[in-house]
């Protein structure tokens, strides 16, 4: 089988954006509008080639914010609040869908390019690298938890033993052993002769998608 | 012959622990493959992690002596430095692999050394065309072998002469085995110099030039004969347990599929109350996933199950009460350890107290009974996994690669262990392996799977074929 060829955005850019979907999502919460952005900004998303990581993302985004907006209605009893926690998770959510569709190996060439420290581009290419892992791992506990009768949640110490200690074991072993594959394979934090096997350059899309976005959020702000 | 490595009068231990090498000397050499055994925990990969300058520029400790490569003090280097010699294929082929397709992961080492865009484009072809391996293959659909071979073809493009594995066999089976030591014996010819640390000596010995044994912290230079002749004898089945008539697992025409790939396709299986079945077949052939949906760990999409361990139970997915009485050991023990010492491990789920000090015994883990699970070696730990599980006396014994990282006297006490307690519980035992030493200890009966179907079931003389027919194929 082969694999895709190619991020969906320049991976600088789809960084940059996440970011600001966060900061700008976070420092609107409290209005409506932020709500406004949010959808213009997943729709923008989803006509734009990321098309697989928002439909992978919306339902779960959802619920969460749903059940948190609800519970925080209920306890303060104020629809502001609400708002502004759904629009929080909204923003985080969202936030996520650009880092997903952007290939390791491009960030890593393209922080390459730009010459940003070393270190900064082995903790993006490790964590980039977890995410899938992490999800994986945690189905595998559970899973052996319950083969070993360590599944029931009456018993909280065990279950608490059973989950938290081989995941952390193996969060420790797998980033352990990432890290001394990539040493092993001459990468340093100090190294200064690398190179970059293919360039990542942007293209007018990515361009045009930061455009949007910019646009949408100055259009909340005056509505 | 040229000297890659040079080892003069080399100790080491880690910080404030005994020592693992003492005053060891020995060299390694272009154009050969030097195999290295010894028991678990004997500092076999403590050679490599110095050979690689892992020790002392990641893992500190206290080291002596001169270590040299291609003439050269490696003292004082960094890491950065020394892999440039020597590349290193760790135990976990799986967990090293970053990038999403084989181009890109064997570009990585070379950009790192700032090799020029036609330069990594040449190693690349070339190291594909050493492994087999299609650039535009997709990494995370690798198999095992081919995931091994994708590390060695890294190391082949950033042209590193010297080559190091880890117990590379770990989880492959015959024919992947032989397509990488086949890989290996030609690079060897082409000049490579190549360290294999391996338990598994029966399937390497033939295409070693040399053999060392690592012994409280010595390194011997062994003969081929020595090393064969110490790891390579069958296990005798010691079980005389007579399986009865009763079904006590069906499946009939169960298929398995995910994401439109068919991993089993119209399986029918029946197992027998108190048999010890083995399941065999290669890589990816869907021996696991067999096994997880007998484990009623996964549901199957097609066909039935049926099973009278507990009637009662109608769940697809299986309930503690199931998992009280079915017992499932992985091939990755990580995940099954979790408590803060050996012994109470044993006893988590204990048929009883006196039982789990029984089985501790079997196993020979009385020593080790006070220490942190997790502490323990890779061997060590499935050794306590499987002491854990057969500790709660399950009915139904479900063991995936048992013996993967076991020395050869630690897997003769495993079958051991496991046929006794057979012998005394009646329990049903299904275990996939690809062991050929230790296949006959744990069969009864024998079905093996291709391509996801059934191709064969039978008594002993089946998983005789099985390793006949493959041994065939390593003469061809």
């Amino acid at each position: 089988m082969t694999a895709k060829e190619k991020s969906s955005i320049y991976p600088i850019f789809g960084v940059g954006l996440s970011l600001f979907i966060v900061l700008f999502g976070l420092i609107t919460a409290k209005q409506v509008s932020s709500l406004y952005f949010l959808g213009g900004t997943y729709l923008i998303l989803l006509v734009t080639g990321f098309h697989k990581a928002c439909f992978r993302i919306i339902i779960p985004v959802l619920i969460v914010s749903s059940v948190f907006g609800v519970l925080t209605y209920l306890i303060n009893q104020s629809v502001p609040s609400a708002v502004s926690i759904v629009s929080r998770l909204l923003a985080i959510g969202i936030a996520v869908i650009p880092g997903m569709s952007i290939r390791p190996i491009d960030l890593t060439r393209n922080m390459n390019q730009i010459n940003i420290p070393r270190s900064v581009t082995l903790g993006m290419l490790i964590a980039l690298n977890f995410t899938p892992l992490l999800s994986r791992e945690i189905r595998q506990i559970r899973e052996t938890m319950k083969t070993r009768g360590a599944g029931s949640v009456i018993n909280f110490k065990i279950l608490y033993r059973a989950f938290l200690i081989p995941l952390v074991m193996r969060l420790v072993n797998i980033s352990d052993t990432l890290s001394l594959s990539v040493e092993t394979r001459g990468f340093t934090l100090s190294g200064k002769d690398y190179s970059v096997y293919k360039t990542v350059k942007p293209s007018v899309k990515d361009f045009i998608i930061l455009l949007a976005v910019v646009i949408c959020a100055v259009t909340a702000v005056i509505l | 012959m040229k000297k890659a490595v040079e080892f003069k009068n080399v100790s080491f231990c880690y910080n404030n622990s005994p020592q693992v090498l003492s005053d060891v000397s020995f060299t390694l050499n272009y154009g050969e493959i030097t195999l290295l055994t010894g028991e678990s925990g004997q500092g076999k990969s403590t050679v490599l992690s110095v050979i690689a300058g892992i020790i002392p520029n990641v893992a500190p400790g206290e080291i002596s002596g001169e270590i040299l490569i291609n003439g050269e003090s490696i003292s004082g280097k960094p890491l950065s430095e020394t892999c440039r010699e020597a590349g290193v294929v760790l135990q976990n082929a799986d967990s090293q692999i970053i990038h999403n397709t084989v181009e890109d992961e064997s570009a990585f080492g070379c950009e790192n050394f700032g090799f020029p865009q036609d330069r990594i484009s040449r190693c690349i072809e070339v190291a594909c065309n050493k492994t087999g391996l299609e650039k535009n293959m997709a990494t995370r659909t690798l198999s095992g072998g081919q995931k091994q071979k994708l590390i060695t073809a890294s190391a082949l493009a950033t042209e590193q002469k010297i080559l190091i594995f880890d117990e590379p066999l770990a989880n492959l089976d015959v024919k992947f085995t032989l397509q990488l030591m086949r890989l290996l014996r030609r690079l060897a010819d082409e000049g490579y110099c190549i360290l294999i640390i391996e338990h598994r000596t029966d399937m390497i010995a033939d295409f070693a030039d040399r053999f060392l044994t690592i012994r409280n912290g010595k390194i011997t230079e062994s003969e081929k004969r020595e090393v064969v002749s110490n790891s390579t004898k069958q296990i005798p089945d010691t079980s005389v347990y007579s399986a009865q008539k009763e079904i006590l697992l069906k499946l009939k025409n169960v298929n398995f599929t995910v994401k439109k790939k068919e991993i089993l396709k119209d399986v029918s299986l029946e197992v027998y109350k108190g048999e010890r079945l083995l399941i065999l077949g290669e890589n990816g052939c869907g021996k696991t996933t067999l096994m997880r949906i007998l484990a009623k760990l996964y549901k199957p999409t097609g066909g039935e199950y049926i099973q009278n361990i507990l009637p009662s139970e109608r769940r697809n997915k299986g309930s503690k009460k199931w998992f009280g009485k079915v017992g499932v050991v992985y091939q990755n023990p990580n995940y099954q350890l979790f408590m803060p010492s050996v012994k109470q491990e044993i006893e988590f789920n204990a048929f009883s107290p006196e039982y789990a000090r029984e089985i501790t015994n079997r196993f020979n883990l009385e020593k080790i009974a006070d220490r942190h699970p997790q502490s323990l070696s890779e061997g060590q730990k499935r050794k306590v996994t499987l002491a854990a599980v057969l500790a709660g006396k399950p009915d139904l014994l479900l063991l995936d690669e048992p013996t993967v990282g076991q020395d050869y006297n630690s897997l003769f006490l495993i079958t051991n262990a496991i046929n006794q307690i057979h012998n005394e519980t009646g329990s049903t035992i299904i275990t996939i392996t690809h062991d050929v030493r230790c296949a006959d200890a744990f069969c009864d009966r024998a079905a093996v799977i291709k391509e996801g179907k059934v191709l064969n079931i039978g008594g002993k003389e089946t998983a005789q074929e099985f390793f006949e027919q493959l041994s065939k194929e390593i003469q061809l």
